[in-house]
């Protein structure tokens, strides 16, 4: 037959029919049983303050019940292993983005040597219209610095 | 050495089988050799599919990212406003029916067609009561004016000065010449009916919660057209041991409405700092 | 052992009412609503590439325009305005209406089953259905021409966009239901490269133009979303005044071109990997051999896939992103220059030494690698952090990206072409009359986009209306190429249209190539190949194949079963499929 063999491995038995992992109803009802504890857990969780830790916990307790909703809700415990690399791909691409986005507006403002001025927004520091004089910015025809610091943007 | 060896058929049929006598299925569609072939094309395409939808969703918890990093108070304050046992609920229930659709899934793949339809109508009642919840959150919004943008502000509330001189608004863009750069602080009036004081770009975290929750529900709306659709056809008997793509591809899709939901309960409602 | 065949019940089998399996898939069935409703990936290729054509068009005149405005400084023939608008819709249109669909969806469609052997693609509905997004895509973008036009340039970014027109919104949600036509796609490559290669087809002897489908495939599933979920918030808000774009609002405008350009560069990679892929095939063809590295050019393709979402960062380079941020993305974006070194140098070793044909598709395939070579080099210059302070927003970043996405992209379209419209058709067009053509398009191409290269590195500002006195003999020598490029283009177009009324019946395999999708009938039968086909050599094994299976006569036909004697094993080979 004209097919991916390994696309088949977990589905086929050979004679072309479809042939699929059955859980228990008991089963499902134990993964439901875990997905509510968790939640509990979540919410509970919550009104303790760790601090940084916070998010972190939330996506971890979020994270546990992703993994058993697509694991075993979705199938891909007993699915062809490229469905989970999908799955899993489209997490790592969006990390990638998420990550490196986030990394650049932490660093955003960062000492420039050859001006010595920061713009950190979240300090509210000066902004690029307030930095002080160097030779670089002085006015040629008059001599003089740039216009005075002016007040910048309030945050 | 040929390249090519084709079985040559005088006009006759595009498929083959090996011999084991089966008839040609009538669910088996012609570009494809048997019904495992078409089952592990369809799961894969529909996983494909779910990737595009983590990463358009995806998009979104970015954006949360980086707003949460410029202004983390607001975020802190937003459990005033969502409220947390309403967020719970519906994760509950969204589980639950998660739970129903993987066993609606489960009946099909052993050929119980009532069973079927029965779990298939109760994932959809579990869907109409998310919406119905998700109503009464939004309408709460909306009558306390905490909407994304232009719209929000609460018509009972003006501006005026904090007593260390910044001014407040009641609406981003009120109070203060709208062409100025400074960003106000606003009032803002919470679940419990109290007045809060609301630092810049809160309405960032509205306007997020509108369009994540809002781009949800919209999925949810889909996901519940989606099983409606599966369950007429399960009714008119179009599904069996053999065929039960799609009751599994369209389960497939509300587990990962599921998903997001996962996700969005806690960075939404559960961020708050208490005080 | 032998096949058995399995009659199709008539009533559960729509495609019976497709035509007959066996039958030219042009004339299988008539009249427009069967081609409206087709689900033949053939037909659905050639739709996509009227309709992908009629975008170049639209985008060419605005492009010609645009061209013909910068002839002379200030007015020439329209006022700033207006200029702005032309040269976002010339923009708009080609990246979105023409380039992203146009070898993917028209010649990809076309030929990636064939080349794997597969009776269509894994869900040729869906197919259809990516055909009409992408049509009701293109009527919404288009109605923004009538609401008063974009000016914001393609790439939309605030905060002038939610400044700008009202049309912002209809241009930017025609591009979100364009994605979707290109995701659909995407997917339906994927899963059919998975799922439905015919036995002997290994991932190592797989064709690389479905390689480099499948790598495109890639991409288009991965990027698109989030293309898509920018375009919902600048939507947003423009409507709501969110303000997470705004610096008013205390948003920030960088944080939007990290979002579009985590598609946009990916996008580029969309546009060019097809076009490479193209290219492979035509020089194993006309080289007669197989490609050097045939394994390091499909992973290379992939490679491509991957570290084109690492470098969205080089576009914003001058925008006010953090130093530190600008060099990661500097040095990944000199990583991602390997993988297309590697084809340039492994397609290089194949022609040296190799029996060169300059057939017109030929022609095409080493402009490509002087074009490409050129714009891929410009990139790096581009993507070296010093250097880009100067480059950034001149002329000379729109030279390199028309150097790869046209001297690339482009020119692999028209010799993808040129190679397969024989097949497509079977018609055969005049060499001759496209071999000028070519000469136009090569001339006129390097005439337009030279001079930008000098004067952007002059300081030239992309963009912008008017100019400087220095600048103006540039402008002209670009303007005059364009009018020798457009002489060109339409010089090929009318060769090729003219082989469908005049042109002489095509062999089976004019070009004596030893590809899969030779071996099918010209044009291909409706299942494409009679019966299910089983491959035992790869793709560009000259030295394996028959000479029947590389014969540019039409001698034999398709089923080379009937060669007799040639491969002892030819019978019981058919039945060895399963």
């Amino acid at each position: 037959m004209s097919s991916n063999a390994s696309a088949e491995a977990h589905i086929s038995s050979g004679d072309g029919n479809v042939h699929v992992h059955i859980a228990s109803v008991p089963f499902y009802v134990g993964i439901f049983v875990a997905l509510v504890f968790l939640t509990v857990l979540t919410v509970a969780v919550s009104y303790f303050d760790f601090g940084a830790a916070n998010t972190v916990v939330a996506m971890l307790i979020a994270t546990a019940k992703a993994s058993l909703v697509a694991t075993f809700f979705m199938h891909l415990r007993y699915d062809s292993l490229f469905n989970t690399l999908c799955f899993l791909a489209a997490f790592v691409f969006l990390a990638i983005f998420i990550l490196i986005t986030y990394d650049d507006l932490g660093h955003r403002g960062e000492v420039d040597p050859d001006y010595g001025g920061t713009v950190m927004p979240q300090t509210g520091v000066a902004a690029p219209g307030s930095m002080p004089a160097t030779s670089a910015t002085a006015n040629e025809t008059t001599g003089e610095g740039p216009p005075a610091a002016g007040s910048g943007e309030k945050k | 050495m040929t390249t090519v060896s084709e079985t040559a058929h005088a006009g006759a049929t595009h498929d083959d089988h090996d011999g084991h006598g089966d008839a040609h299925p009538s669910f088996l569609q012609h570009h494809f050799d048997t019904p495992a072939q078409q089952f592990a094309a369809s799961k894969l395409g529909m996983w494909v599919f779910i990737a595009t939808e983590i990463l358009m969703f995806g998009g979104l918890f970015c954006a949360y990212a980086i707003t949460r990093a410029l202004e983390p108070q607001v975020y802190d304050q937003s459990h005033h406003f969502l409220n947390k046992i309403l967020g719970a609920t519906n994760t509950i229930v969204l589980l639950f029916s998660s739970l129903t659709a993987a066993l609606a899934v489960r009946s099909a793949q052993v050929g119980k067609r009532n069973e079927t339809s029965i779990y298939l109508v109760i994932t959809i009642l579990c869907a109409c009561v998310f919406l119905v919840v998700k109503y009464f959150e939004y309408s709460h919004k909306f009558h306390l004016g905490l909407l994304p943008g232009h719209c929000f502000g609460h018509p009972g509330l003006s501006a005026s000065v904090l007593p260390n001189g910044q001014e407040v608004g009641t609406c981003l863009r009120m109070g203060a010449n709208p062409d100025s750069v400074t960003p106000l602080w606003v009032r803002a009036i919470d679940e419990s009916g109290h007045e809060q004081l609301l630092p810049p770009r809160a309405n960032m975290f509205f306007a997020l919660y509108f369009v994540m929750t809002g781009l949800h529900g919209l999925h949810v709306i889909i996901g519940m057209s989606i099983l409606t659709w599966v369950l007429i056809k399960n009714q008119q008997g179009k599904f069996s041991k053999a065929y039960f793509t799609p009751v599994d591809l369209g389960a497939l899709y509300w587990h990962l409405v599921d998903l997001v939901w996962i996700y969005l309960f806690p960075l939404l409602y559960l961020v708050g700092k208490p005080e | 052992m032998a096949a058995v065949d399995i009659p199709m019940a008539p009533v559960a089998h729509a495609p019976h009412a497709h035509g007959d399996p066996d039958a030219n898939y042009l004339t299988a069935t008539r009249g427009i609503g069967s081609w409206l409703t087709t689900v033949d990936h053939k037909r659905i290729g050639l739709m996509y590439l009227f309709m992908v054509c009629l975008a170049f068009l639209a985008g060419g005149i605005f492009a010609l325009l645009v061209r013909l405005e910068l002839f002379t400084r200030g007015k020439t023939i329209m006022d700033a305005e207006t200029y702005n608008r032309f040269f976002t819709l010339h923009g708009a249109i080609m990246v979105f209406l023409f380039i992203i669909p146009s070898i993917p969806a028209a010649l990809g469609n076309f030929f990636l089953p064939i080349m794997i052997g597969a009776k269509d693609v894994a869900f040729p509905r869906i197919n259809l259905l990516s055909y009409y997004i992408y049509l009701v895509g293109a009527a919404v973008a288009l109605t923004s021409i009538v609401m008063g036009s974009v000016d914001t340039g393609w790439t939309f970014y605030t905060p002038y966009s939610l400044q700008t027109a009202n049309s912002v919104i209809s241009m930017t949600f025609g591009v979100f239901i364009l994605g979707f036509s290109s995701i659909l796609t995407g997917l339906n490559f994927i899963v059919t490269v998975h799922t439905m290669r015919a036995p002997g087809i290994t991932w190592t002897r797989m064709p690389l133009f479905v390689w480099g489908m499948y790598a495109t495939a890639l991409i288009q599933v991965l990027a698109t979303p989030v293309l898509a979920i920018t375009l919902l918030l600048l939507i947003a808000e423009r409507f709501f005044g969110i303000g997470i774009f705004d610096p008013k609002l205390g948003g920030d405008p960088v944080l939007f071109q990290h979002f579009f350009w985590f598609y946009s560069h990916p996008a580029v990679y969309i546009m060019i990997v097809p076009g490479m892929a193209i290219v492979s095939e035509l020089i194993a063809t006309f080289t007669r051999r197989a490609i050097f590295g045939q394994f390091a050019i499909a992973m290379s393709s992939i490679a491509l896939a991957v570290l084109g979402f690492l470098v969205w960062g080089h576009h914003l380079f001058a925008a006010g992103m953090s130093e530190y941020a600008t060099m990661i993305f500097s040095a990944l974006t000199f990583l991602v220059a390997i993988p297309s070194g590697v084809k340039v140098f492994n397609w290089t070793a194949t022609i040296y030494k190799g029996s060169v044909v300059w057939a017109s598709p030929m022609l095409y395939a080493m402009a490509f690698i002087f074009l490409f070579t050129i714009g891929g080099l410009t990139g790096l210059f581009l993507g070296t952090l010093s250097v880009d302070i100067h480059l950034t927003d001149t002329y000379f970043v729109v030279a390199h990206f028309h150097y790869v996405m046209m001297g690339g992209t482009v020119i692999g379209f028209l010799g993808g072409l040129l190679y397969w419209w024989p097949k497509m058709t079977g018609k055969m067009h005049d060499e001759v009359k496209a071999k000028i053509g070519f000469v136009f398009v090569f001339v006129g191409f390097n005439t337009v986009f030279i001079p930008q290269f000098i004067m952007g590195s002059r300081g030239m500002p992309r963009r912008y209306y008017d100019y400087l006195p220095q600048f103006e003999p540039f402008h002209k020598a670009s303007t005059i190429g364009s009018w020798i490029l457009a002489t060109g283009l339409f010089l090929t177009a009318y060769t090729l249209l003219e082989a469908l009324w005049k042109g002489k019946k095509a062999p089976r395999n004019p070009w004596g190539s030893a590809g899969y999708e030779w071996m099918t009938d010209t044009p291909p039968c409706l299942a494409n190949f009679h019966g299910s086909p089983v491959f035992t050599r790869g793709p560009y094994d000259y030295h394996l194949a028959t000479p029947e299976e590389l014969s540019t006569d039409d001698v034999l036909p398709a089923d080379a079963t009937k060669t007799g004697g040639a491969n002892p094993k030819a019978g019981s080979g058919a039945a060895k499929d399963k």
